[in-house]
Order: C-alpha cells, then structure tokens, then sequence
C-alpha cells in the first residue's frame, strides 16, 4: 500500500515545523547533566566502581583462621570451566589437599562465571576489578600468587545485594 | 522502480530523461563490492552489487565472515556450559536468546520454574528489547545522516545496561539466566530504579520522534524504500517488526503466548504501508508497549524463591524439542536433540536475522544505492545472528 503524495505547501509547512521542533528538543538536551565521563582519572578515587557481584578479575580467598587458601584442589573449576581457561596443580592427600598451582588464563576467559558457582568452599571469587589490560599477553595468565593476594580483601564471594 | 535489463544498455532504463541523445552511448553494467568493511552493513555483510548507473539490477548477499560454529560448541558442552554461548550470537538480545535456550532445555527435562522466576525473565527480555530497539533507533539515524539520535538513545541505554550490570554483573553478555532459575535475585534498588526509568522514557521516546521520526528528511528518505509487499513477507518467512510493518499482525508472544505474556496485556503494533518508514513507526511503538509490559511485570512482581532444584549432571530422555519466542528481530527458535547424555546431539537456532536478510535482494532491485544503507538499517539486522 502506498503513501499518498501531498502537496508542495503543506510539504514545506511541515519541514519548517518539524525542523523547529528538532532544534527545540537539542536546545532542551543542551541543558541536562552531562553523562559521559572522561575514564582514566587521575585521581584513582573518581573511577567508575561495579557494585557487588560484578564480574570480573579473579581470586582466591583466604581462610584467615587457618592461616591458608580456603581451596581443596579438587579440580571441580577445571572441569566445569566451558573454554578451558583454569588450571590447578593439586599436592597432598586427603585433607591435606591444597593447590601447589592455580593458573586461570583471563585472556581466554568469557566472564561466565560458572567456576564460581561450582566451587564446593566457595573458594573462588571474581571480584570488581574490571582493569585487566597488561602488555604483555603472557601476564594474561594469573598464577597463584596474583590470585592469593587479590582475594586477601574479601571474606566472601562477592555476590549481588 | 523495476529496471528492465535489455543488454546492458542505457535505453532500456526508464529513469533516463532524455533517450534519443543517450541511445548511441552504449553502457555496461557493473559490478561493484559493497562490503564486508562498509561501515553501513553493521558488521561484515558484503554485497555484490550489479549496477545500472546508480540503480540496482542485482544484490547478492554474502555471509559468514562471523561464522564462530555457534552450533557446533554445543554438541562439545554440557547443557549448562552452552548458557553463556547463548549471549554471544545476537549479542544486542543477550537475555532473549539464553531465554529462548534455557526454555528450551527446561522444556526437554521437565522442569517447572516459579513464577517470580519468570516474570524476572521477562522482565530482563522486555528490558533488553528496549535496549536493542534504542540501538536500531540510533543506528537508523547514524545510517541517513543523524548523528545526534544516536547519542540521546545510547544515554538511555546506558541506565538499562546498568540495570542489567547490576543485576547479572555484565553489561552485554550476562549468563543471568540459568536452567531451572537465575543466577541471583534482583538487587535491592532494581525495582525503584526501573519504576523510574520507566516514568520518564516514554517522553523521552516522544523526544526522539521530534527529533528524528517526524523530521521531513527523514522521512522523505524512509517513505516509499523498501517495499516490502504481504506476499514477500509470506514467501520468505519474515517475522517481527518487519512483518508488521507489512500490516501482518503477527507476534509470537501472541501467537504462541509463552511464558508470562498471557497475563499481560499490550497490544500488537502494526503498518500498513510496508515501507522503511511504517517498519521504523512498529519498533517505536514497540518500546511503548514494552514499558506498559514492563510496568505491569513490577506491579505483579510475586515474592518467593527463584530457583528450584535441577541435578548438577543433567541427562534429558531422548528426544527432540522446539522452542520459539520474540526477539527484538523477530521469531527466536532453538531446535535441540537429546541422545539421553549430558551434552545436546544437536542444536540449530532458528536466527530472525538470517531469514529477514534474505528477501534483501527482493527489496533492493531498482532501488538507488544509497537506498540500500536505508533499507538495510530499516530491516535491523545483527550479524554474528546471521552467520552464527
């Protein structure tokens, strides 16, 4: 079905209202809060914070009573991870049982979130850190000791409130 | 206006003026590549493009420079490993498709959701649409000239993205919903702040129809491309705000009402004219009735547990199953085949986007060339949807 064509003065009364109507709605924006932000503060305080349950860079959380890693090796991350980023290196036996070595390669990694839900300890948090970015590729790979010191801030998986 | 082709020559043209000067001069057609870098085919589409002058005698689309073996992943996952793929295809509907996915699944297994569960999961889809449809809206714009449109809809679609941000901790790709629930519960301040947003888009919409949708360019540049005829939309199996913009009301939240949608009410939006334009008037509408949906789903909101208990190794009986439901872009199907292990034997996505892209030729014959960024824009295709 067609549109029925309309005649030039009407055509011209319709362009001068709808311009001026366009031009009245840019002048009112003009006036709003702006919403962009310039990023990289200098001041770190200024930058953008996600709220709990964010999901971003990786760690492991330490039991502070005992003194060491609240994760038990058991692997279930590993398995369960859809792209196979983790890695961990389980050393000793029954209880004793600790991660001697616990690789997740962030680079590879989809922010999926399901190691963190899997985890039998909860073990394994992501926390609100969203600056990931390195120079060099191979630091994409987050060993234990960069996951362990992460984590030493949070006594729970950070979750949404 | 149809081009005769006759030869290649210039008389056969009907849009030359003045045939006896220009009979002698004999021409060629050409060829040209529009594509897969052009900035106005969202993505990598490439087209090949038979020309007459500036008219179009042929286009023939060309897809799969973002083929990611979508389907193929599956067969490799487990079922609850396939949820966060689902975001990654039609990544402007990510809460549509792990919708379309986890129902799917959910409807293989028998499992039985509660109802805060669903009207959560529709309310993240109704949200998400908007959010796809203010993108549509700003690109639209960007595609005939419009700079200033898109960057009022993407500060709109900021306070939607940090709903979903602080809901599912990701602001494209969520892997919010899981099989048999949700990943969390809504935040505490989510309902306060969409009842808000919800108050003051709808003049915001009104704003954007000001500024672009009753702009006499604009819409002198949308009336009349891209017919898109009833027959056509039956033909290729068109669905969505493109087929009602045909004048077919037709809706899979209506025609199949899953979910929650019987309980709501909102209407159908729909066209008669089939152009670029009556297609861009059902997606704004659409955006209207998604708030009035969205504002009875808060109203309605029932308290209660999200999740129910689901076997952390799923094995489904062995069959198949067919589930659809209302993308932004039209009728969203996941196909699934169980052989009774944990991963799915197969998987196939009946992509919107795919099928709408494939009546472009229909729609570009004898169009000018600039036309084609209208209607290609007009039709809102995503591409990673197409190639999969």
């Amino acid at each position: 079905m067609a549109r029925a064509k309309k005649a030039i003065t009407s055509t011209i009364a319709e362009a001068v209202v709808s311009i001026i109507k366009g031009h009245w709605v840019t002048l009112v924006n003009f006036w709003r809060p702006t919403v962009c932000e310039r990023y990289p503060h200098k001041d770190k305080s200024l930058d953008y914070k996600p709220g709990p349950g964010y999901k971003g860079d990786f760690a492991l959380i330490t039991d502070k009573e005992k003194g060491r890693l609240r994760c038990i090796a058991c692997q279930t991350c590993e398995r369960s991870c859809p792209n196979g980023c983790i890695r961990v290196v389980p050393e000793g036996k029954g209880k004793e049982r600790y991660p001697a070595e616990f690789y997740i390669d962030v680079g590879l990694c989809m922010n999926c979130g399901i190691c963190v839900e899997v985890c039998p300890v909860d073990a394994l948090t992501m926390t609100p850190d969203y600056e990931c970015s390195v120079h060099d590729p191979r630091d994409l790979v987050r060993n234990i000791e960069q996951l362990t010191e992460r984590g030493l801030e949070f006594d729970e998986v950070s979750r949404v409130k | 206006m149809p081009v005769v082709r006759n030869g290649g020559r210039r008389d056969a043209c009907p849009t030359t003026n003045s045939m006896e000067t220009q009979t002698a001069l004999p021409t060629e057609e050409l060829l040209i590549n529009m594509g897969p870098q052009h900035p106005s085919t969202h993505g990598v589409l490439r087209l090949v493009l038979t020309l007459d002058g500036e008219r179009v005698v042929e286009a023939v689309p060309h897809i799969g420079y973002l083929h990611s073996s979508m389907e193929k992943i599956a067969e490799a996952s487990t079922y609850q490993q396939y949820v966060p793929y689902a975001d990654r295809y039609d990544y402007l509907n990510a809460m549509g498709n792990e919708f379309a996915y986890v129902r799917a699944v959910e409807k293989l297994c028998g499992i039985e959701v509660t109802p805060r569960c669903e009207y959560i999961r529709v309310i993240m889809a109704e949200m998400n649409r908007i959010a796809s449809h203010l993108v549509y809206f700003g690109c639209l714009g960007l595609d005939s000239g419009a700079w200033t449109p898109f960057l009022y809809c993407f500060r709109e679609r900021e306070v939607v993205l940090q709903l979903f941000e602080d809901t599912s901790g990701q602001r494209l790709l969520y892997h919010y919903l899981r099989i048999g629930g949700l990943r969390n519960d809504l935040p505490a301040h989510f309902c306060d702040k969409l009842a808000e947003f919800l108050d003051y888009f709808p003049d915001r919409i009104k704003e954007y129809d000001d500024l672009l949708t009753y702009n006499v360019i604009f819409r002198n540049r949308l009336e009349g491309t891209g017919q898109l005829s009833q027959e056509l939309c039956r033909r290729y199996s068109i669905s969505g705000p493109n087929v009602r913009g045909s004048g077919i009301p037709y809706d899979v939240r209506r025609v199949v009402g899953y979910s929650i949608y019987p309980q709501l009410e909102f209407d159908i939006p729909t066209q008669e004219e089939g152009d670029a334009f009556a297609r861009h008037l059902v997606r704004v509408e659409e955006m209207r009735q998604s708030v009035r949906i969205l504002k009875q789903c808060l109203e309605k909101l029932p308290e209660g547990e999200i999740n129910v208990k689901v076997p952390r190794k799923l094995k489904p009986v062995v069959g198949e199953v067919f589930e659809r439901l209302e993308s932004p872009r039209g009728e969203l199907g996941c196909y699934l085949v169980s052989d009774g292990s944990e991963k799915p034997w197969r998987l196939h996505w009946r992509a919107p986007s795919f099928y709408n892209l494939q009546v472009l030729p229909e729609l570009v014959r004898g169009a000018y060339v600039a036309d084609i960024v209208i209607i290609l824009g007009s039709i809102d295709i995503v591409l990673p949807d197409i190639d999969r």
